[in-house]
């Protein structure tokens, strides 16, 4: 039931399920009042190697630098359930966010899984990008390499792609893929 | 600590409590301490960093001992040009998981990247059938504990003997609270020689290797799309058609585990749609994410058959319909409101719910017709008693069997079954009536069914005929008797029939009879539960007569039955009932019990008996050609009754538009349970309350007659009969609520608060 009605929720050209969660500062995030400017959705959680490796290598903190630059909102969602080990609290989350150099908007503390699941994010990574009239526009995995040892820098990142083609104006190529990584630690 | 720090720390214990004994873990625990002095000492935060970093990723490597990889060979020594089984065997410690080919929605497949000599080529691997593994909403596909990869290998014609290095990278990601990449590096030695001689390991690859998906050529399997849907996913039906070339088992249940894609996306639940027509029918929901929606696909069936798995490698093409003249049942068509339920306790309901049967209104007073044959008969040879508790469980299995075959002949004619139908046919009803009406008077004395005392001491013989004739007859009565009362776990056992094969629906009914009969065969294999009964004596007759009124009541309520079918004329039936009822005094005063003019007395009976059939039933009550009474008026059971409206799925759609809750009442007459639950928990004050406070709408489905549109919706919530109460929540866009068969005003109370929110 879920499943299906989750799937219908979020689809390529319709409009991102709006949401408000809270932030690991305590602070409110509503996506709706990012609208006007593109939103990036990143599932998180940095235990599990797809996306380690692309924290490790640089790549992912390079993407975000890049895209706040160019006035991209990136909201970071982390679903582990509270009994897992790769659980962060509010705490944690901001000495990791430091200790990595992240450049992202907000990183929303998603234990209870709402947010996840209004997305059906299935792996971290999972990457939705949403353009500046709060419409869908690319779903899926992070880039074409699903290893996780492999130099992201030389793999084909399919969230700048879509992202540099909403500022040319022009189509994007590739607006779904089957993202790939570990399962997402959800609350049972 | 540093979140990576303290994954690496926690794994690591992990290792350390379910390997005591590695000497290895030991060396490791001490570097830890080493590890943590020097972090202490570290105070850059930027050297922090990238240490955690690459503590991190060395941890990754370093702990991937969750799952321990060898190498084996089916054969030591082979020639050239021979085929030779090469086994990946993977233990994974408990807990840990690794994943299929097709990892499904996250993970990762695993792989062998070998390092052959010239002259060895590997061959694709061949993979044992994977579970599925939970959460729901991120089903993979993978291995718990162990798992063998089997991979061909082919030797060359040409090599020259002597022994080969065969290596090979194995890698996987091992999951179970978090997920880690593991490999490992594996070797074994081959010798090439002139004769082959099989390894000490050859019958565990060859155990593995049975548990590979079988290959298949030729089997009638299709699929289409159920609907052409715009976005970007689409309902796949998936059927395999009945052939021959496969062993006849019924499947119980059938699933597919598809093959990975990167353009699409064959999600992992299944639902199994009801088809008496297939072997199986699946549907799936397939994801596209670029391209077009595929035109064929490839995967595994898994067929579970008892406790056995059998798993098939197929293809599969896609169309985009059905071909005309490959019609599919009606049921197939609509999705079941309910989830489909295994055989084994489905059989368990039908045989519970014969067991009930012979506690329910409409058969309790046959059951005492049982019990006096019982202990009638317990003073004899227990033999007999045996035999007579037999012939009373085959009347019932014969006329389960008969029930069947009307089923099965009313769905070959294209028409839909509905539990209870018999009872919908006013011939049936007038049959049963005499007849009832006739047992009545018997009970009450007036005239005896067997030979009577006397002759019973004179002819054993006869009377063990007699016995048996009348065992059966028992039976056979107890089952029509039983149909009307669609008791709560006969419901969803029969609604599960009737969507089903042919041989399904006699063992089916089967179990049902097995479940009426149970106590009475079991009471008569066990003489010396006998004696637990009552001792025979003068309260029998007494009894006897006092059980006459419930089954006077049974008639009366029969009776009723019959007004709705043949309106004000069923005086007539009254007429002839009591023209039968005179007869039946007249042959038992006269030609049973008296002593002279028994001919002129079994004239009058004739007289009587024929008289009043074409005089009472013929002529005036045309009882072969009821006129249906039209049902027109107010629903209203009282002036301050639940404001009903007849029910149809336009009423259903227009009241859930305006948002009001509603309250579905499928019932018929000539349903007990269903005039039961309108007394006592439907039409009471407060529920009437509760629908005028929650302004909720109360329709009301008559199925006396069967309508089609009825009968549909009960099989849409696989239902084969009434009563089925539903409510629908206020929302429009929730499921409605299922009520049980039997109700109680908090029941009723209490979904419409649900509705109401």
């Amino acid at each position: 039931m879920v499943l299906t009605t989750a799937v219908q929720a979020v689809e390529i050209g319709k409009p991102a399920p709006d949401f408000t969660a809270t932030d690991i500062n305590g602070k409110t995030v509503k996506l709706s009042d990012y609208k006007g400017k593109i939103v990036v959705i990143e599932s998180y959680n940095s235990d599990c190697p797809y996306c380690h490796n692309q924290y490790k290598t640089g790549a992912m903190q390079a993407l975000q630098r890049d895209l706040a630059a160019k006035g991209v909102v990136w909201l970071l969602v982390n679903s582990v359930n509270p009994k897992n080990f790769s659980h962060r609290t509010p705490e944690q989350a901001r000495q990791e966010m430091a200790a990595a150099k992240m450049d992202v908007t907000a990183w929303i503390d998603d234990s209870s899984g709402a947010v996840g699941h209004l997305y059906d994010m299935k792996t971290t990574p999972d990457m939705y990008v949403i353009n500046k009239d709060g419409i869908l526009v690319y779903e899926g995995a992070i880039d074409n390499q699903p290893d996780p040892f492999h130099d992201p820098s030389k793999a084909q990142n399919y969230v700048s792609q879509a992202i540099d083609a909403l500022l040319a104006g022009k189509p994007i190529t590739v607006s779904e893929t089957k993202p790939y990584g570990c399962s997402v630690k959800y609350a049972d | 600590m540093e979140p990576a720090l303290k994954m690496w720390n926690r794994d690591f214990q992990v290792a350390i409590r379910t390997q005591p004994e590695g000497c290895g873990y030991r060396m490791m625990a001490k570097s830890l301490q080493t590890f943590r002095q020097i972090w202490h000492l570290i105070n850059v935060r930027r050297i922090r960093i990238l240490f955690a970093a690459c503590l991190c990723l060395a941890a990754l490597t370093a702990n991937a001992a969750h799952t321990q990889v060898r190498l084996m060979l089916s054969a030591d020594t082979a020639r050239p040009g021979d085929t030779v089984l090469a086994g990946v065997d993977l233990k994974m410690e408990p807990g840990w998981h690794i994943y299929w080919k097709n990892p499904g929605a996250a993970g990762m497949a695993t792989k062998i990247e070998w390092q052959l000599p010239p002259g060895v080529t590997a061959g694709e691997i061949q993979w044992p059938l994977p579970e599925k593994l939970p959460p729901a909403e991120v089903t993979t596909y993978g291995y718990n504990d162990e798992v063998m990869l089997i991979v061909p290998l082919k030797l060359a014609a040409d090599l020259k003997p002597g022994p080969l290095d065969l290596k090979a990278k194995v890698s996987w990601l091992e999951c179970k609270e978090a997920c880690i990449p593991g490999s490992g590096d594996v070797q074994v030695t081959l010798n090439i020689g002139n004769e082959t001689k099989t390894s000490a390991d050859a019958a565990l690859i060859h155990l593995w290797q049975n548990r590979v998906p079988m290959p298949t050529q030729g089997w009638p399997l299709r699929a289409w799309w159920e609907k052409l849907a715009n976005d970007d996913t689409r309902p796949l039906i998936i059927e395999l058609l009945p052939f021959s070339q496969k062993p006849s088992a019924s499947v119980e249940k059938a699933d597919f585990f598809p093959d990975a894609y990167d353009q699409f996306e064959i999600q992992a639940a299944t639902e199994t749609i009801p088809d008496a027509h297939a072997e199986f029918c699946l549907r799936k929901l397939v994801k596209k994410f670029s391209g077009d929606w595929p035109k064929e696909i490839s995967g595994v069936i898994v067929e579970e058959i008892g406790q056995a798995h059998s798993s098939f490698n197929v293809k599969i093409s896609v169309s985009n319909k059905v071909t005309a003249g490959e019609t599919i049942s009606s049921t197939a068509n609509q999705p079941s409101a309910l989830p489909p339920q295994p055989l084994w306790r489905m059989l368990l309901y039908a045989f519970i719910g014969g067991l009930i049967l012979n506690i329910m209104p409409c058969v309790l007073p046959v059951v005492a017709l049982k019990i006096l044959g019982f202990i009638n008969h317990a003073q004899h040879v227990p033999r007999r008693v045996r035999a007579l508790g037999l012939i009373y469980a085959a009347g019932v299995l014969v006329s389960f069997l008969a029930l069947a075959a009307i089923v099965i002949g009313v769905k070959a004619a294209g028409h839909h079954a509905g539990w209870g139908m018999q009872f919908g046919s006013p011939e049936f009803i007038v049959v049963l009536t005499t007849l009832i009406t006739l047992v009545a008077l018997n009970l009450f004395g007036v005239f005896e069914v067997t030979l009577g005392g006397r002759t019973l001491s004179a002819a054993g013989q006869l009377v063990s005929k007699q016995g048996a004739a009348g065992a059966f007859f028992n039976g056979l009565l107890a089952t029509a008797l039983a149909t009307p009362c669609t008791a709560p776990f006969l419901a969803p056992a029969l609604g599960f029939a009737f969507a089903q094969s042919s041989s399904l629906i006699i063992l089916i009914f089967l179990f049902v009879g097995l479940g009426l009969a149970a106590p009475y065969v079991v009471l008569s294999w066990n003489p010396a539960w006998l004696k637990f009964l009552p001792k025979p004596g003068a309260w029998m007759e007494k009894f006897k007569i006092a059980m006459g009124f419930p089954m006077l009541l049974t008639a009366v309520w029969l009776f009723n039955l019959a007004t709705g079918d043949y309106g004000t004329n069923v005086l007539w039936l009254g007429v002839f009932l009591v023209l039968m009822a005179f007869a039946a005094w007249i042959f038992g005063t006269f030609v049973q019990r008296g002593r002279a003019g028994k001919g002129v007395a079994l004239v009058i009976v004739l007289i009587l008996v024929t008289g009043g059939y074409a005089f009472a039933l013929e002529n005036e009550l045309h009882w072969r050609e009821p006129i249906v009474a039209a049902t027109a008026g107010s629903l209203k059971a009282s002036p301050d009754g639940i404001d009903w409206q007849p029910w149809s799925l336009e009423a259903v759609a227009q009241a859930r538009a305006g948002g009001n809750p509603i309250l579905v009442d499928f019932t018929a007459d000539w349903c007990l349970t269903c005039q039961v639950n309108k007394k006592t928990s439907i039409e009471v004050s407060s529920v009437r309350q509760k629908l005028k406070e929650i302004s909720a709408v109360a329709l009301v489905g008559d199925y006396t007659h069967f309508p089609d549109s009825i009968t549909a919706e009960l099989n849409r919530f696989d239902r084969a009969g009434v009563p089925l109460v539903l409510v629908y929540p206020k929302n429009p866009d929730a499921e409605p609520i299922v009520l049980p068969a039997i109700l109680t005003p908090g029941i009723v109370l209490d979904a419409l608060d649900r509705a109401a929110r």
